[in-house]
């Protein structure tokens, strides 16, 4: 009995829990939680800090992506926050909007300095809630090889939707396949891969105000018809429902993808487990007269509502947010354009992300968001699965949106 | 009187603590499916709202299917492993230790592994068809709408059996030699003695295990949740996943507590007709 008592005490238990496990922060202390991927260069960046702040102490707590937003959202609704954070832009509005975390536009300077669209990620109701200090976007990223195998100049890869199709056609061939979509997996990986080219045909999931669903307008569908039709035509791998930006990259490195898109954070791990690959980059292909698009990523600080000790912890904020800061913390872009002239962004390899950077878009904020991009990734799956063909599947995914709005 | 009332003094502090762990939670989780994120009074609008949910049934229908395609394959399989684990032949302490391998290991490492090994592309089971030619091409386990919620089934049977199994055969040896001998005298073959004398000597075991698999198998998460999260197109979305996924997911507590509340009730309703029905019935047997 008691295990059936557990299923519906799920939610209280864990809130209730967590309660308990309230932490006791004396003055002048601030605990901030920064992922694994920044550990080393945290802990630089804290030693700066305390050498110039000596009555600031920083405790450093290591997290882990996997079950990251949960983890966040229960501390910062049991009322036993941390002090400063590391979250992914998306989530900044939804802490706004639910009273989580403080405005912070004193803690901002240089306004100017900083890549628009990552402020406007972090704004609503005209406050700022976070501190951008990185960004990325996703390009695609080729094996060099595999072009000249199918008889293209690999330095003059294909620019148009058509030109693309057409390459990867030629790429997928041999066992091969030319081009790899996500279907599976956590649902931002198919978001991050598929709404940039709704967004380059017109369309979208809903308007930029949160007001229309814009799912299933000719132009989405067309959109998800490109998208799609990769796995349809067999030029996307028969895995493709099972597969995430993991998945795909495993897939590159064995060399039985040929292109698929994600962020510069993929181009280590590949040259270190295949160094035969000769790796490119390629802006995302766009349609004949229209720009290409990319959803801005990338990570921003928030003081929580709850914080032990917000002033110091915005001392500190101020001192992550200075141009020197971010071009150290940051595993992909600095959020400041000046940060962006030290030398390690200065890598050929990055030339093209570095190009993508002001096509990045930040996605729709609305506080169902989440349920609706499941909606839209479920009728992806539909059609993924060949149970629906693209309108049918966009029509009952934009009936289910219509609900959330 | 008075030492009845100190009596209650002595089980206070288990009661508090009981109170904590499991009143306190029963009733905020009711709480909540009434409010709105504000703690505002609502009525029944987050029931109606989730149960508007397209998936809703869908998640309703593949629980159905999941639990009872879970339990009959899980008794089934048990009982018969229990049966042969029970008779005397050389090896056999090893042979019980290995079938509770699937059982000892970690759900979310079984239930990994599980989804590297069905991968279509890289798996190890879709080269071991493949390479000898058993069939032409990948099977996409986990891609293709049939096969998904019929695998993960079988990764759940896979994973619980070797418990029914012990249970059992735990029964199994306390049913007393007299009964064999008597069997045999009377001239039983070895399915006579399975069927008149171990059986119906190990049914309240059986039915016991049964209603915790029913349990289990109700708030299940864990093997579907890491290898599917109920995709695809929610093919694999059972109950459990659908209220994790509403509160943690989506960050809708009072949907996901209104949902906990209906599904709460359902399983009180079933359990209840279980015990009344069988445990009842048992009793009258001996």
């Amino acid at each position: 009995m008691k295990k059936l008592f557990k299923t519906a005490a799920l939610l209280g238990c864990t809130v209730s829990g967590l309660a308990l496990s309230a932490g006791w922060a004396s003055a002048g202390e601030v605990t901030w939680w920064t992922p694994n991927f920044n550990e080393a260069r945290a802990r630089e960046l804290v030693e700066k800090f305390q050498a110039a702040n000596p009555d600031i102490t920083i405790n450093l707590e290591i997290t882990t992506t996997d079950g990251l937003p949960q983890r966040i959202l229960t501390a910062l609704q049991s009322g036993a926050a941390p002090d400063v954070i590391d979250v992914q832009h998306g989530w900044v509005n939804g802490y706004a909007q639910n009273n989580l975390v403080v405005p912070l536009d004193e803690v901002l300077t240089d306004r100017e300095d900083y890549i628009p669209a990552a402020l406007d990620y972090v704004t609503w109701e005209d406050q700022l809630w976070g501190i951008p200090y990185r960004i990325e976007t996703h390009a695609i990223i080729y094996n060099k090889g595999d072009l000249v195998a199918a008889g293209l100049d690999p330095e003059n890869p294909p620019q148009t939707w058509e030109e693309f199709v057409a390459a990867a056609q030629a790429m997928t061939k041999d066992g091969k396949s030319g081009f790899a979509i996500t279907g599976g997996g956590e649902v931002g990986n198919t978001i991050f891969r598929s709404l940039p080219f709704m967004w380059m045909a017109g369309g979208g999931i809903i308007s930029e105000d949160g007001t229309e669903v814009l799912v299933n307008s000719p132009e989405s569908v067309r959109a998800v018809t490109y998208y799609t039709d990769f796995l349809k035509n067999g030029i996307s791998p028969s895995s493709t429902l099972e597969n995430d930006g993991t998945a795909n990259r495993r897939l590159f490195i064995a060399e039985t993808v040929s292109m698929y898109q994600s962020g510069q954070f993929d181009v280590n791990s590949i040259r270190q487990e295949n160094p035969n690959i000769d790796i490119g980059v390629m802006a995302i292909p766009h349609p004949e007269g229209a720009d290409t698009a990319a959803i801005l990523g990338g990570w921003s600080l928030v003081v929580p509502t709850d914080a032990k000790n917000p002033e110091e912890a915005k001392t500190f904020i101020a001192f992550l947010g200075e141009a020197d800061s971010q071009a150290v913390l940051t595993d992909t872009f600095p959020a400041r354009v000046s940060a962006m002239e030290a030398e390690r962004f200065q890598d050929p390899i990055l030339q093209v992300f570095k190009e993508m950077l002001p096509f990045g878009r930040p996605v729709p904020a609305h506080p169902r968001w989440v349920q609706i991009s499941q909606a839209y990734f479920d009728g992806i799956q539909r059609i993924l699965l060949g149970d629906e063909d693209v309108q049918t599947a966009m029509d009952g995914a934009a009936d289910e949106i219509e609900a959330l709005l | 009187m008075h030492r009845q009332s100190t009596g209650y003094l002595f089980v206070l502090p288990a009661l508090l603590v009981l109170g904590l762990l499991i009143a306190y939670p029963v009733a905020y989780t009711g709480l909540l499916s009434v409010t709105d994120n504000q703690g505002n009074y609502v009525g029944v609008e987050n029931f109606a709202r989730i149960l508007g949910a397209r998936a809703t049934p869908t998640a309703f229908v593949n629980t159905l299917w999941w639990v009872f395609g879970s339990i009959v394959f899980q008794v089934i399989l048990g009982v018969l492993a229990a049966i042969l684990l029970n008779q005397n032949f050389r090896g056999r302490a090893i042979v019980r230790s290995v079938t509770l391998i699937p059982w000892v290991v970690p759900g979310i490492v079984a239930a990994t592994t599980w989804a590297w090994m069905l991968h279509t592309e890289f798996g190890i089971i879709n080269y071991m068809l493949t390479a000898p030619g058993i069939v032409p091409e990948p099977v996409g386990w986990l891609t293709n709408g049939s096969t998904v919620l019929p695998v993960m089934i079988a990764i759940n049977i896979w994973k619980m059996f070797p418990f029914v199994a012990i249970m059992v055969l735990a029964g199994l040896q306390s049913i007393p030699n007299d009964l064999y001998e008597a069997a045999r005298i009377d001239g039983a073959s070895f399915w006579e003695e399975v069927w008149y004398v171990m059986l119906p000597q190990v049914r309240p075991v059986i039915i016991a295990v049964t209603l915790l698999l029913v349990i289990w198998a109700l708030n299940h998460i864990t093997i579907i949740y890491a290898i599917t999260r109920g995709g695809p197109a929610n093919r694999t979305l059972i109950t459990p996943i659908q209220i994790f996924r509403t509160a943690f997911e989506s960050v809708q507590f009072n949907q996901a507590a209104a949902l906990s509340v209906m599904f709460f009730a359902v399983a009180i309703v079933v359990v209840f007709v279980y015990i009344r029905t069988l445990a009842s019935n048992a009793g009258e047997a001996r």
